[in-house]
């Protein structure tokens, strides 16, 4: 039997982050994709989480994002999340039941997990991964996974030629589909006890609490980058009373809200929200891949650097290059 | 205590040069130290500061002139140099380069008691080599993280991700992965370039590290490069030449309406 295994994390409060449900989603399609080169070619999707326990609706939702079977790995001492104690209880049940795919999401988790998982099973691992395909290659399935490198400057479609075949995928680029109709099979597995004493967390820090901001109902996005940045934070308030004076939405690079000039919850981008606006307005925001991901699908795009070669401007349905503290000055006056 | 410091040379992104079909061009591309090791560097050379006996052994795989980055180390603190030089791992792959770093560390280092690397390298930007080659030498890890404190056989590292911040406390034998933070960079001085040119940088091969050739570079690598575009802009962009905030406010309307 052909199988596809997506590593679903859970987080503290035991749901399945969301990208768990974009990577079923993505892996059902890599299953029709399948079938469409190869006739009668069937692959089973099976969804695997780790903890102590889980929110039943999430596992509701993973089969109606795709899987066709879920495991949990399960035992009291799993709660907590350690690289060195998942990997192994991972490995322990793959064994019984292995696969010839691997998704993993490339989260900050994902990241540290996958590479352990896949140097104990002695395999490749793709890193980071924005487009996944199924290729016929030696009258065989292949997955083929395309990630940005030097920069995003070059992107690299990558396969590998050991089983299974891995790679860790962004979040936020495909889309969770859901179709409550599907359901699935549950298993539990009780792995052994392994303990780990060589590492231990001894405080956590959350820097900043924030609420969610909704940017789904927004049909403009007036979005601030480093650009504006003049010694002070005052460009990035006036964006703010512009877009509250336009009924519209404020958002921030990573960059910005690393330099504490916007809370993190503004932030837009791959580690940030997803947003997809009728219209996105990038005042001084160079266009790096990471925030490019996150607001590419808006309708209308325009985008203000003083630097004619930015990479916004790839994206971008409008460009202006300009300084944009000074159309921002205008655009003030203009609404308020 | 030994320290390993594992460098990678890479090339410039800011400074890439393209062939006609569009492939890089790395024969007309600048070297430089991955911007990430600069702070691991760093850290190695503030615990030796700041603790007794510690020794810093600094580790690259790459081509001959990787020596560059190994001769930097050596001016900032290294007390001793190896370069992983054979054209049997040319084009290793992440798993394949922490199988070769892992051999030489225990072959070459074998008291090692951490383990310092850069979060990832700016031209593959995996991440994944610090946890892979962890794995290989059956030692925990931290990454992403900013700064580390180190006494006796105890050391707190500070993780930083998003707008988490974890402080680990890890026993050696050790790997931390360091972000790249690094705010005080300090510069060699005429005399430690000197005194680092007399530091003789040891090169071993695959028969030095006892690993097989199937094993390594493109032959043992499991993963490899399919196609490589680059990423084309698919719109059609026009540029607005005056006017600029009166356009805006009239896209602005026209979305309202
Ligand atoms: C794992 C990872 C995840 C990440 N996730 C995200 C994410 O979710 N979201 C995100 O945004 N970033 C993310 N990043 C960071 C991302 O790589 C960039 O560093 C960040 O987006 C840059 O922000 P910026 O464009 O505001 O700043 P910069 O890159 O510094 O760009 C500033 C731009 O402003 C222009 N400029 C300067 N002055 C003016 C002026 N007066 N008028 C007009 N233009 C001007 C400059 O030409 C430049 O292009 C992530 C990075 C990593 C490694």
């Amino acid at each position: 039997m052909n199988k596809i295994i997506v590593y679903c994390e859970r987080d503290d409060i035991n749901t399945l982050r969301n990208v768990s449900y974009e990577l079923l989603s993505k892996a059902r399609s890599l299953k029709n994709e399948a079938k469409r080169l190869i006739k009668d070619y069937d692959i089973e999707i099976e969804a695997i989480s780790i903890g102590a326990s889980l929110d039943e609706d999430c596992i509701k939702k993973a089969y109606a994002s795709g899987a066709d079977k879920f495991t949990f790995i399960k035992d009291d001492s799993l709660n907590d999340f350690c690289q060195t104690i998942y990997s192994r209880v991972f490995v322990e049940y793959f064994n019984t039941s292995p696969s010839d795919i691997i998704l993993f999401p490339a989260t900050v988790k994902g990241r540290i997990l996958a590479p352990r998982i896949t140097t104990l099973l002695n395999t490749g691992l793709v890193a980071d991964c924005i487009e996944l395909e199924i290729i016929l290659k030696d009258d065989d399935i292949k997955l083929a996974s395309t990630r940005p490198t030097f920069g995003a400057q070059l992107m690299a479609t990558i396969i590998s030629k050991s089983s299974p075949q891995c790679a860790t995928v962004r979040e936020n680029v495909f889309k969770a589909e859901f179709d409550f109709n599907n359901c699935g099979k549950y298993f539990e597995y009780l792995p052994c006890r392994y303990e780990e004493t060589r590492m231990k967390i001894i405080k956590t820090v959350q820097n900043k609490i924030c609420n969610d901001v909704d940017f789904s109902s927004a049909k403009i996005i007036f979005a601030g980058g480093y650009g504006l940045y003049d010694g002070t934070s005052n460009y990035y308030e006036k964006l703010k009373k512009i877009a509250e004076n336009t009924c519209s939405k404020y958002g921030a690079t990573r960059k910005v809200v690393d330099f504490n000039l916007a809370p993190s919850n503004l932030q837009i981008g791959q580690t940030g929200v997803s947003v997809e606006p009728e219209l996105y307005v990038a005042f001084g925001i160079s266009g790096a891949i990471q925030h490019i991901m996150g607001m590419k699908n808006s309708k209308k795009i325009i985008a203000v650097n003083t630097d004619s070669n930015a990479q916004i401007f790839q994206y971008s349905d409008y460009k202006i290059v300009a300084d944009a503290r000074e159309i921002i000055d205008e655009l003030y006056d203009l609404v308020l | 205590m030994d320290i390993v410091l594992c460098l990678k040379q890479v090339p410039d992104v800011d400074d890439i040069k393209w062939t006609k079909e569009n492939n890089l061009d790395r024969s007309l591309m600048l070297s430089k130290l991955n911007p990430c090791d600069e702070f691991a560097i760093e850290t190695a050379v503030k615990l030796k500061q700041a603790l007794k006996d510690v020794s810093i052994t600094a580790i690259s795989m790459g081509p001959e002139n990787a020596k560059e980055v190994l001769n930097y180390a050596a001016a900032k603190g290294a007390d001793r140099a190896i370069l992983l030089s054979d054209k049997a791992f040319a084009a290793s792959d992440t798993l394949v380069t922490s199988k070769i770093l892992a051999s030489a560390i225990k072959k070459f280092i074998p008291n090692f008691s951490l383990v310092l690397t850069g979060q990832m390298a700016q031209d593959g930007d995996t991440a994944q080599v610090p946890v892979s080659l962890a794995q290989y030498l059956d030692i925990p890890d931290v990454t992403c993280a900013s700064d580390i404190v180190c006494e006796s056989a105890n050391i707190s590292v500070v993780q930083k991700t998003g707008s988490i911040m974890n402080f680990w406390e890890i026993n050696m034998s050790c790997l931390v992965a360091l972000n790249d933070e690094c705010k005080e960079k300090t510069f060699p001085k005429i005399n430690d370039y000197i005194r680092a040119q007399s530091l003789n940088i040891e090169v071993y091969g695959l028969d030095d590290i006892g690993l097989d050739k199937n094993e390594v570079g493109i032959i043992g690598s499991p993963t490899r490069v399919y196609r490589a575009f680059r990423p084309e802009n698919k719109k059609n962009t026009a540029e607005i030449s005056s006017d600029f905030a009166k356009f805006m406010f009239e896209q602005i309307n026209k979305v309202k309406k």
